[in-house]
C-alpha cells in the first residue's frame, strides 16, 4: 500500500504540472489583456500599456511567462497583474468563507441525502419512496440560478429580510449572539442552493447501497433469527451500506474550497469561485495559474484520498 | 447512535435555519450612522495614480483630494490649491544679441498693443528674448513673432531620441563627449527616449547624435518631433491650503505635489495617467504651499490633469512599488473627509470620518461600500434598505417615480451611444449611405422604449450638457423615405430577395458588441429590425467584452459596432477623432479622417480662452456630426433612488452659515455633498444656527 | 428490460414527456428553417408591446423587445434540445473510445488512459469552458463540443469498468480463442452487453448538459442572441426580473420539465438494466 500511495504521487506530481502547463497556454491563448484599465480609455496611451506589459514580462515568450509564473507560485511572490497582491494571500483570504460555506453545504447534502436515502429505501416501492425520488430529481433538474431568484424574490416579498453578504448590514445587533445567528443566516441560503444537487445524489447513493445491502445473505439470516426489523435495519443494514458513503468523502477534499460563481454571484458571497471567474474576465493570469494548480493538486489528493479510504474501509480490495 | 445521525442532524440543521432566520427577521430598525453604497465592481488598489476603474475612482473620491476639482457646475475649482494662477513665457532666439535688442526695443515701442496681446513684459537677454503673458497660448506669441525680421531669428527645432533604455545615462554620455553643443532644454520620457531642444533646423544634430550612438552600438531612433521657431512655456502657479492635513496628522505640502509628480512619472509606478502629465517640463516649489507647473508648451487640457488624487510624500517616497502594494494601496492614507477604515476583501470596504477635515468633520459616523456583483441582487439590497441608494435600472423608473416612499435623482450622463462605422470598409466611405442609416433608424423610438424616455437624442460627440457643446446642431430625423430614396441614389437598389444591391454586392454587414450590456444588445437589434425595413441586412453577433475589443476593435476587424463613450467634460477629443489615431490599438478605430477636424483638433489643445473654446469645440462637434462616422444615438441620465427618509444635506453656506435641505441633485449628480449628508435621526449633532429648507 | 422499464409508470410519464418535447423540437425546427412565424415570429420586435404580462394574444406575454416568449419557448426548444443531444454525443464518442481501449487492452495502455482521465478531471471545468468559450466565441456548436469535452470522463470510467468485468466472461473469452481481432471483439460482442449502462448515462448526460448552457448564459457566454434558448430567455430575462417575472418563470419551467423528464427516464432505464443484470 505503501508503494501504491508514493507511485500515485509521483505520477501526480508530473500530472500537476502537464496540467498547469496545458491550462497556461489555454488562458494566455485566450484573447485580451489583463491591464488594470478598462479599454477604449481615452487617456492611456501605447507607451504605457508597453511599460505596463514590460513590468509584467507580458512582452515575453509564453515560456518565459510560465516559468515566472511557476517561480512565483513556490516562492510565494507571483503577484496579481490586477492588483499587485501575492495571490495566494489573494487565495487565502477567500478561504474561510469558501469553506465554511462549502462545509455547510457537504453537511446538508450529506445530513439530507442521507435522511432521504434511508427513508426512500425503508419505503422501497411505495408512494414515500416514488414522491422523494422525484422530489430529489427535481432537485437536480432545477436550473440553478433560476430558482434562487425565485427563492430570493419569494422571501424577499414576503418578509424583507438581508440575504446577500456574510453579514447584515447597517444594522446594531443587540448581542453576539444574535450576530453569529446572522452568520449562520447568511451561510445557510447559499449552503442550502448548493447542496440541491447533492441531496438528491447523495440520497439516490444510499438508497441504493441500502437496497443491495438488504439483499445480502446476513440480513436474511438476522431476519430469519427473528430480530426487530428496526434493529436489522439501522445496527446491521445501514453500518455496512454507509462504507461507500464514508469513502465518498475522499472525494469531497476539493469540493472543499471549489467555487460556485453563480450563486456566490447572487449572494455577494466573497469566495473562491468568484474570484477564479473575476479572473478569467480580467485576464488575470496569475491568480488563475495559482487556481488551477491548487484545484489540480486537491482533485488528485482527494481521488488518491478515496482509493486509500476505500481500501482501508473495505477489506476486499487490495492496492497494487 | 447511527439512528441519531440519520435523523438527529437533519432536524438540528432544520432548528438552527429556523432560529437564524427569526433572528435576522426580527431586527429591529435601528440604524447605524452610516451610509451603505452598493458597488458592483470592486477597487483593485485604492492608490489614484495607479488604478483608473470607476470603481476605485469612486471609494478615492471620499479618501483623497486633488488640486482642483469640478465644483458642482461641472466646472473646474480648486480644492487643496487655495489658489492659481496661468502665465506663459515665450523665449524667442536670435542670430546676435543686436537682434534680440532691436525686437526688444520694436515690442517696447508697440506699447499700446500689449492689452490686446495680454503681454506683460519683455525683456532681452543676451540673443534671447523673453515675452510674459497672462494668459498662455500661441497666437499672441506667433503674431509678435511674425513682426521680427526672419533673418535675425535663430529657429528652433526638438528632437525625441527613443534609447529604449538609459535614457539619462546616454544623455549624459552625449554631453560629456560634447559639452560644447549649445542645447537650451532638456526632457526625459521614462528612462526610454529623451527630447532635446536645439538651436538651428537641428539636421546636424540629428547626423551628429545617430553617429554617436551608433558609435555606442545603440540603435536609438532620433526623428523631430517639434520644429515651432520659439519656446512657448506656460506656467501654473498653485498657492496651497495651509490648513491640510494627512489623515496620520501631518502637514500637505508643496512636496506632496511633486512627488505625486514623480511618481507618475516613475517607469516601475507604470501609472495609467503618464500621458495627462508628460508635457510638464519640471515643476518648482519655492515654498511650502506654492507649486510651480512649467510646461513645454501650451496644452490647455493640462489643466484638468491636476484633479489627480495626491498622494502623501512622507509615507510613499524612496520606497518601491512592491512597498506601496502591501502597506499602502489597501490602507491608503489621503486627506479627504473620510479615512480609510477596514476593507472585507470582495464584501465590504468601510471609511470612518476624518474628525480633523479641514471643512469639518463629516455627520456621518461611517461610509460603507458593499459588493453587490448582481443587479438583481442589487436592487433587493436597496429595498430591503441593506443599502441607501440605487441606480435605477431604465425599466423601473416609472414604479419608482411614483412611489412616494423613495425620491428619484435623473440627471443626464457625462456618456452618449454611437453606432460606429468602420470606414476603411468600402460600404461605409459614402457619407450618403451613413446618412441614410441615420435616417432609417428611430432614435426617438430607442429613447422611448429602451431607455424609457430617460436620455436625450445625442448631437454629436460632446453630450449637450457640456458648457461647449454646440446647441445649434440638430439631430437627423427619422425618416426612412429619406433613407430608402438616398440609398437609390448612392446606386444600391433592391435586389430579388428585398435586400439592396450594386454591381452585385448584397448591402450587408455584421454588427457586433460586447455581452453583458444589455441596452446595447438592445440597440443592436434595433438596428437590425430597422435597416431590415429598408433592405439592408445586418447580422448581430456579440462577444465577451475582452474578446470584443482584443480581437476586434483593437485590430480594426470589423464592420460596425454599438458602443458608448464616456467622457469627462473635457473638449479634447484629439484621441478619439486625430486621423493620426486610427492604428490598431488607437481609439479611433473606425477610422475617421478629416484634415479641417485634425487642424482644430490640435488648435483647441493650445486655447485656454474659454470662448475660442467654445467656438472650436463646436465647430468640431458640427463637422463630425455632419461627416456622420458614428450614428450618434443618445445621451441616457442617469438615475438614482433613496428612500426619502434616510438622508438629507447640512451643508455650510457662503457666510459661515449652514443649509439643511433634502437630498438634491446638481449638474456633477446627486451625490456632490456626500460629506454634508446626515440622517435624520441623528440630527441632534448638526449645528443649531442651520436653516433648514423642507 | 423493456417490460421490465414499461411497468414503472413514472419512468413512462418521463419518456412520453421525451416524445412530446421531441415532437415540438423537430416541428419548430422545420418550422424556424421554413421561417413560418408560427405562433408568432420569435425574433420579430414590436417596441409598442413591450413587457406584456401574458395575454390572449401573446400566452406567455412578451420580452423588453416585444418579443412573444411563447413563440421563442417553442422556436428555442429544439436548440436546447440540439445542446443536450450534440454535447452528450461528443462526450459518448469520446468515453466510450477511451473507456473501451482502456478496459480491453488493460495494463500500461489502461494505467495512462487513466491517468490522462485523472488529469482532465483535475481542469475546474467550468473555468475551462468559460476559457474556452472565450477563446473560441460563443456560438451554439463550440459551446457543445465544449461541454461535450469536457464531460465525457465519467462515461469513460464507466465503460472501462463494464469493459473490465465483461472481458473476463466466457463468451469474450471463446471469441479470442476463436482468433477473432480485437475490434471485432470489442463492438461485435463486448460493447452490445455494455450498451445498458451507456445508454443510461447518456440520458442523464442530457439533462446535465442543458442546465451547464443554461449556466453559461446566465453568465453571459451562453449562446448568443439572436439565437434564442431556453437558457438566454432566461438570461435576458433576469434583468427584468422584478418587474416582469414572465419572462423567467416560464422558460424555467420549460428547462426543468424537459430535465426532470430525462432524469426520470433515465433513472427508471437504469432500474430496470440493473434489475436485468440481477436476474441473469
Amino acid at each position: 500500500m505503501i508503494t501504491f500511495i508514493i507511485r500515485r504521487l509521483l505520477i501526480s506530481v508530473v500530472l500537476v504540472f502537464l496540467i498547469s502547463l496545458i491550462s497556461f497556454f489555454i488562458i494566455t491563448l485566450t484573447p485580451g489583456s489583463p491591464y488594470p484599465w478598462g479599454e477604449l480609455n481615452p487617456k492611456i496611451s501605447q507607451a504605457v500599456k508597453d511599460n505596463y506589459r514590460k513590468q509584467f514580462h507580458l512582452d515575453e515568450p509564453i515560456w518565459n511567462q510560465y516559468w515566472y509564473n511557476m517561480r512565483g507560485l513556490f516562492t510565494g511572490e507571483l503577484r496579481s497583474i490586477k492588483d499587485g497582491r501575492p495571490v495566494l494571500e489573494r487565495i487565502g483570504e477567500r478561504l474561510p468563507a469558501t469553506v465554511s460555506l462549502n462545509v455547510c453545504a457537504i453537511a446538508i447534502s450529506l445530513s439530507f441525502g442521507l435522511l432521504i436515502g434511508v427513508y426512500s429505501a425503508r419505503k422501497s416501492g411505495q408512494w414515500q419512496d416514488t414522491s422523494l425520488s422525484t422530489l430529489c430529481f427535481t432537485f437536480l433538474a432545477l436550473p440553478e440560478f433560476w430558482v434562487t431568484y425565485l427563492l430570493i424574490i419569494g422571501l424577499t416579498n414576503w418578509v424583507a429580510i438581508p440575504l446577500t453578504g456574510t453579514v447584515s448590514h447597517g444594522i446594531l445587533f443587540p448581542n453576539e449572539g444574535a450576530r453569529l445567528l446572522d452568520r449562520l443566516w447568511h451561510l445557510f441560503l447559499p449552503a442550502v442552493m448548493l447542496a440541491l444537487g447533492g441531496i438528491a445524489g447523495q440520497s439516490r447513493y444510499v438508497r441504493a447501497s441500502m437496497l443491495e445491502t438488504l439483499r445480502e445473505d446476513y440480513i436474511r439470516t438476522a431476519q430469519a433469527k427473528g430480530l426487530h426489523p428496526d434493529k436489522i435495519f439501522y445496527r446491521h443494514a445501514l453500518r455496512n451500506s454507509l462504507r461507500p458513503v464514508i469513502t465518498g468523502i475522499g472525494s469531497l477534499l476539493p469540493a472543499l474550497i471549489g467555487g460556485a460563481v453563480i450563486i456566490e454571484t447572487i449572494f455577494a458571497y466573497p469566495g473562491i469561485g468568484r474570484l477564479g471567474y473575476q479572473a478569467v474576465l480580467e485576464r488575470d493570469y496569475p491568480t488563475l495559474v495559482a487556481l488551477n494548480f491548487i484545484t489540480a493538486v486537491l482533485v488528485l489528493l482527494g481521488n488518491l484520498l478515496a482509493d486509500v479510504l476505500y481500501a482501508v474501509v473495505d477489506p476486499r480490495v487490495r492496492l497494487e | 447512535m447511527v439512528r441519531f445521525f440519520v435523523y438527529g442532524i437533519p432536524v438540528l440543521l432544520v432548528a438552527l435555519l429556523v432560529a437564524s432566520f427569526l433572528t435576522v427577521a426580527s431586527f429591529s430598525a435601528d440604524r447605524k450612522n452610516e451610509i451603505t453604497i452598493g458597488s458592483i465592481g470592486e477597487p483593485t488598489k485604492l492608490n489614484p495614480i495607479q488604478s483608473a476603474e470607476a470603481s476605485a475612482s469612486q471609494v478615492e473620491s471620499f479618501l483623497f483630494e486633488s488640486l482642483l476639482t469640478y465644483d458642482q457646475d461641472l466646472e473646474i475649482a480648486p480644492q487643496l490649491a487655495s489658489s492659481y494662477t496661468l502665465s506663459q513665457t515665450t523665449t524667442v532666439y536670435f542670430r546676435g544679441p543686436t537682434g534680440a535688442f532691436a525686437a526688444l526695443s520694436y515690442v517696447k515701442a508697440a506699447r499700446d498693443s500689449w492689452a490686446e496681446w495680454g503681454l506683460r513684459d519683455a525683456r532681452a537677454e543676451g540673443t534671447r528674448l523673453y515675452l510674459e503673458f497672462d494668459q498662455p497660448g500661441l497666437a499672441a506669441s506667433e503674431k509678435i513673432f511674425s513682426l521680427f525680421n526672419p533673418a535675425s531669428t535663430l529657429p528652433l527645432t526638438t528632437l525625441r531620441v527613443e534609447t529604449g533604455g538609459d535614457a539619462r545615462a546616454v544623455f549624459q554620455a552625449f554631453r560629456d563627449a560634447e559639452p560644447d553643443r549649445p542645447i537650451e532644454r532638456v526632457w526625459f520620457d521614462y528612462n526610454a527616449a529623451f527630447e532635446i531642444t536645439v538651436p538651428g533646423d537641428g539636421l546636424q544634430m540629428v547626423e551628429d547624435l545617430k553617429a554617436f550612438l551608433e558609435a555606442r552600438g545603440n540603435t536609438a531612433k532620433v526623428d523631430v518631433v517639434d520644429t515651432r521657431p520659439f519656446l512657448a512655456e506656460p506656467l501654473v502657479d498653485f498657492r496651497l491650503r495651509d490648513d491640510v492635513r494627512w489623515h496620520d496628522g501631518v502637514p500637505f505640502t508643496s512636496k506632496d505635489v511633486v512627488f505625486t509628480y514623480h511618481a507618475i512619472m516613475d517607469e516601475t509606478v507604470a501609472s495609467p495617467r503618464k500621458p495627462d502629465f508628460d508635457l510638464i517640463q519640471h515643476i518648482e516649489t519655492p515654498d511650502p504651499h506654492r507649486v510651480l507647473v512649467t510646461y513645454r508648451k501650451p496644452y490647455s487640457p493640462a489643466l484638468n490633469s491636476w484633479m489627480i488624487p495626491l498622494l502623501p510624500a512622507h509615507i510613499l517616497e524612496g520606497k518601491p512599488v512592491k512597498w506601496w502594494e502591501d502597506h499602502f494601496n489597501r490602507k491608503p492614507v489621503g486627506t479627504g473627509p473620510f479615512k480609510f477604515g477596514h476593507w472585507k476583501t470582495n464584501e465590504s470596504l468601510r471609511l470612518v470620518p476624518n474628525e480633523d477635515y479641514y471643512l469639518g468633520r463629516p455627520w456621518l459616523d461611517g461610509v460603507v461600500f458593499r459588493l453587490l456583483p448582481d443587479p438583481i441582487t442589487m436592487r433587493l439590497a436597496f429595498m430591503t434598505r441593506q443599502i441607501d441608494y440605487w441606480g435605477v435600472d431604465p425599466w423601473a423608473v416609472k414604479g419608482i417615480r411614483e412611489d412616494p416612499r423613495f425620491t428619484l435623482f435623473s440627471y443626464p450622463s457625462n456618456a452618449y451611444s454611437y453606432v460606429g462605422w468602420n470606414l476603411r470598409n468600402p460600404l461605409f466611405q459614402d457619407l450618403q449611405v451613413r446618412r441614410a442609416f441615420a435616417h432609417a433608424v428611430n432614435v426617438p423610438q430607442m429613447i422611448k422604449y429602451i431607455l424609457y424616455g430617460n436620455g436625450v437624442q445625442s448631437t454629436g460627440i460632446f453630450p449637450p450638457h457640456f458648457w461647449f457643446s454646440n446647441p445649434d446642431i440638430k439631430p437627423l430625423p427619422y425618416d426612412p423615405g429619406e433613407a430608402k430614396r438616398l440609398l437609390d441614389e448612392a446606386g444600391w437598389v433592391p435586389g430579388p430577395d428585398g435586400i439592396r444591391v450594386k454591381d452585385g454586392k448584397r448591402l450587408s454587414f455584421t454588427l457586433i458588441t460586447n455581452q453583458a450590456n444589455e441596452v446595447r444588445k438592445d440597440i443592436a437589434t434595433l438596428v437590425q429590425d430597422n435597416l431590415r425595413s429598408i433592405g439592408v441586412e445586418v447580422k448581430v453577433e456579440i462577444y465577451e467584452w475582452a474578446v470584443f475589443i482584443t480581437r476586434f476593435i483593437n485590430k480594426l476587424e470589423f464592420d460596425a459596432t454599438v458602443l458608448g463613450w464616456t467622457t469627462p467634460p473635457d473638449y479634447d477629443a484629439y484621441q478619439v477623432w486625430h486621423s493620426s489615431q486610427s492604428n490598431p490599438e488607437q481609439l479611433n478605430f473606425v477610422g475617421y479622417n478629416n484634415p479641417e477636424v485634425d487642424k482644430l483638433l490640435v488648435q483647441i489643445r493650445q486655447e485656454y480662452d474659454p470662448e475660442r473654446i467654445r467656438q472650436l469645440a463646436g465647430e468640431i462637434q458640427r463637422i463630425i456630426y455632419e461627416d456622420q462616422p458614428y450614428l450618434f444615438l443618445f445621451v441616457p441620465n442617469s438615475t438614482t433612488v433613496i428612500w426619502k427618509d434616510s438622508l438629507r444635506i447640512c451643508r455650510p453656506d457662503d457666510k459661515g452659515g449652514w443649509i439643511d435641505t433634502p437630498v438634491e441633485v446638481t449638474k456633477a449628480g446627486w451625490a456632490y455633498y456626500m460629506q454634508w449628508f446626515y440622517r435624520p435621526e441623528f440630527a441632534d449633532r448638526l449645528p443649531a444656527n442651520r436653516e433648514v429648507r423642507p | 428490460m423493456i417490460r421490465r422499464f414499461f411497468r414503472n409508470r413514472l419512468g413512462v410519464a418521463a419518456l412520453l414527456a421525451i416524445c412530446g418535447l421531441f415532437a415540438v423540437a423537430v416541428t419548430f425546427a422545420i418550422l424556424s428553417y421554413l421561417k413560418v412565424p408560427f405562433p408568432q415570429d420569435p425574433n420579430l420586435t414590436n417596441l409598442e408591446r413591450k413587457l406584456l404580462p401574458p395575454n390572449p394574444v401573446n400566452w406567455l406575454g412578451t420580452d423588453n423587445l416585444g418579443r412573444d416568449v411563447f413563440s421563442r419557448i417553442l422556436h428555442g426548444s429544439y436548440i436546447s434540445l440540439t445542446v443536450g443531444f450534440v454535447a452528450v454525443a461528443v462526450s459518448l464518442m469520446i468515453g466510450v473510445v477511451v473507456g473501451a481501449i482502456s478496459g480491453y487492452a488493460g495494463r500500461w495502455v489502461d494505467n495512462i488512459l487513466m491517468r490522462v482521465v485523472d488529469a482532465i478531471m483535475c481542469f475546474p471545468s467550468f473555468f475551462l469552458i468559460l476559457t474556452a468559450v472565450a477563446l473560441l466565441g460563443p456560438s451554439l456548436w463550440n459551446i457543445v463540443v465544449v461541454i461535450g469535452l469536457v464531460s465525457w470522463t465519467g462515461t469513460a470510467r464507466l465503460v472501462r469498468a463494464e469493459f473490465l468485468t465483461l472481458r473476463e466472461t466466457e463468451y469474450v473469452r471463446a471469441a479470442r480463442t476463436l482468433g477473432q481481432r480485437a475490434p471485432a471483439i470489442i463492438f461485435g460482442h463486448i460493447l452490445p452487453n455494455a450498451m445498458a449502462p451507456i445508454f443510461v448515462t447518456a440520458v442523464l448526460g442530457i439533462p446535465a448538459a442543458i442546465l451547464t448552457e443554461a449556466g453559461l448564459s446566465f453568465l453571459g457566454f451562453g449562446v448568443q442572441p439572436p439565437q434564442a434558448t431556453w437558457g438566454n430567455i432566461i438570461a435576458d430575462g433576469k434583468t427584468y426580473l422584478l418587474d416582469a417575472w414572465w419572462l423567467i418563470l416560464f422558460p424555467g419551467l420549460a428547462i426543468t420539465f424537459s430535465t426532470l423528464s430525462f432524469y426520470l427516464a433515465g433513472d427508471a432505464l437504469r432500474q430496470a438494466a440493473e434489475t436485468r443484470i440481477e436476474r441473469k
